[in-house]
């Protein structure tokens, strides 16, 4: 009888300690794919950044400062590695495109420009999968983390392998969408 | 479970829902044809079964039924949607901005990119449909395209994302079976009093007065309980927009681009054609009726829009 119940109590706590490792490792893949997508889309904007340079050049002959800064701080965005780096050069080069933006405002044939407006929407749009990414991301990280330091997976946690993830900060751009007058 | 995953959480409760609901559909079906059976077998025979066997078959008849029935809604019911609204897919160069930025909220969501269609027509309108996170469609009118800059266009797409993330969209499909079966079997056990009654009109009448205190109870049950199941079904429909809509300033973080597009969608309310009331629940706002104050009745689909307005400014817009 009494062994039974010694049975029963170790395969409960079998199946409790399976539940919390099944949790931790979901919760790890689950920042470890959106930081992919955040890596993805940081990749992309380094891709379009240039073409943008490109199109608008010859008409922003005045403004070769600016496009200067734009090429500047997507070169450190592409040499930086890890959240903490990545996330300051990222937030460098959405200032820089920023004020690139500003500018275009102020050429009429760069804003009639068909070419000017696609990259326009693009670079938008892939500032804002980098922004909601990096949302996502740090909401698995934020609940991954939680995970890991309660109890009980805080016993075993640092020995099976799971470290804390670091959160991808941008400091600048917090909570600030780009003015981009487009429709 | 923490605020900020509050969407993963619906998802499990909806989950559990659904299976709930198709476990008490199928019982209730069971139930319900066991009973027409046994009348049908006591009235034959006047020998009252315990175990009736034509209330056996009909039971499993009727299990087999709501397990079909929702079986075939969940894999055929989001063709069926997009058929008879007649919504045409589309891809990234068609319309990029739209694509964009439905991209931008399937990452938002952490979700598979779903389809993306439009439908054309002047209306302002947009739906989900899909069965399982996989496999979703988001649809938006023509009008809506037109009518919406980029902010409010992203607030109403993050609405239809976030009934596909919630699973809203499977939840409803069965919540529609559960409440048509309840309604058919209703009224099928009505048919049936009717006729036993009937019969046993002519025949010797020799069953006492609990049986017909019973009987009394089994009508007034099948009559109320399609509606009773009505409202139910619309009172959840009305929490699942309420939630849709806070889902949504979850993954925009930016409450006012659904709050301005609800604002337009309220001024150029006008019906949608080729909707029927079958697919209304689907709709950001109701495709069928105008909004009037009449909306915020029981047996609305959709809350009132001013009051989705005001719950969306209670977020810190």
């Amino acid at each position: 009888m009494s062994f039974w119940i010694v049975v029963g109590v170790l395969v409960v706590i079998a199946l409790w300690a399976i539940t919390v490792y099944n949790g931790l490792i979901s919760g790890r893949n689950q920042a470890q794919t959106a930081w992919s997508q955040i890596d993805v889309q940081l990749k992309r904007r380094h891709d379009l950044i240039p073409n943008l340079v490109q199109v608008v050049k010859d008409a922003m002959g005045y403004e070769q400062e600016t496009l200067t800064k734009v090429v500047q701080a997507r070169n450190n965005a592409v040499a930086a590695s890890g959240p903490v780096q990545a996330g300051a050069a990222e937030a460098a080069l959405s200032q820089a495109t920023r004020g690139l933006f500003a500018l275009v405002e102020s050429y009429p044939q760069l804003k009639a420009n068909d070419n000017v407006k696609q990259l326009q929407e693009e670079l938008t749009t892939t500032e804002n999968k980098i922004a909601f990414a990096r949302q996502f991301y740090n909401d698995s990280v934020n609940t991954y983390n939680n995970r890991r330091q309660s109890f009980p997976a805080v016993l075993a946690a640092a020995s099976l392998g799971f470290g804390t993830i670091e959160l991808f900060n941008m400091p600048e751009t917090e909570r600030e969408v780009p003015k981009v007058a487009l429709r | 479970m923490s605020a900020t995953t509050d969407f993963v959480s619906a998802q499990k409760v909806n989950r559990r829902n659904t299976l709930v609901l198709l476990v008490v559909l199928t019982a209730l079906a069971a139930l319900v044809g066991y009973g027409i059976g046994w009348l049908l077998e006591s009235e034959a025979s006047d020998a009252v079964p315990v175990l009736s066997k034509a209330g056996v078959a009909a039971a499993g008849l009727m299990a087999a039924i709501s397990v079909g029935w929702s079986a075939l809604s969940l894999a055929f019911g989001d063709k069926m949607v997009l058929a008879m609204a007649n919504a045409k897919q589309i891809d990234k160069a068609d319309a990029p901005q739209l694509y964009n930025v439905v991209e931008e909220m399937a990452i938002a969501a952490g979700m598979p990119m779903p389809k993306v269609m439009v439908l054309e027509t002047d209306a302002l309108n947009a739906f989900a449909t899909g069965n399982k996170p996989g496999n979703g469609t988001i649809a938006v009118t023509r009008g809506l395209l037109n009518t919406l800059s980029r902010d409010e266009l992203q607030g109403v797409v993050a609405h239809e994302m976030s009934h596909l993330a919630n699973l809203d969209t499977r939840y409803m499909v069965v919540v529609g079976v559960t409440v048509g079966l309840i309604a058919l079997v209703c009224d099928m056990l009505l048919r049936s009093l009717a006729w036993g009654r009937g019969n046993r009109s002519s025949s010797s009448d020799k069953k006492g007065g609990g049986a017909a205190i019973l009987i009394i109870l089994l009508i007034v049950v099948a009559i109320l309980a399609p509606i009773a199941a009505k409202f139910v079904q619309m009172a959840v429909s009305r929490q699942r927009e309420y939630l849709a809509d806070a889902t949504s300033v979850r993954f925009t973080r930016n409450p006012n681009g659904l709050i301005s597009a609800l604002g337009k969608l309220a001024e150029k309310a006008e019906p949608f054609p080729g909707v029927s009331r079958a697919t209304q629940h689907l709709f950001i706002v109701n495709p069928v009726q105008t909004f009037t104050s009449k909306s915020s009745a029981l047996l609305a689909t959709h809350p009132d829009i001013a009051d989705r307005i005001a719950r969306l400014r209670n977020l810190g817009a």
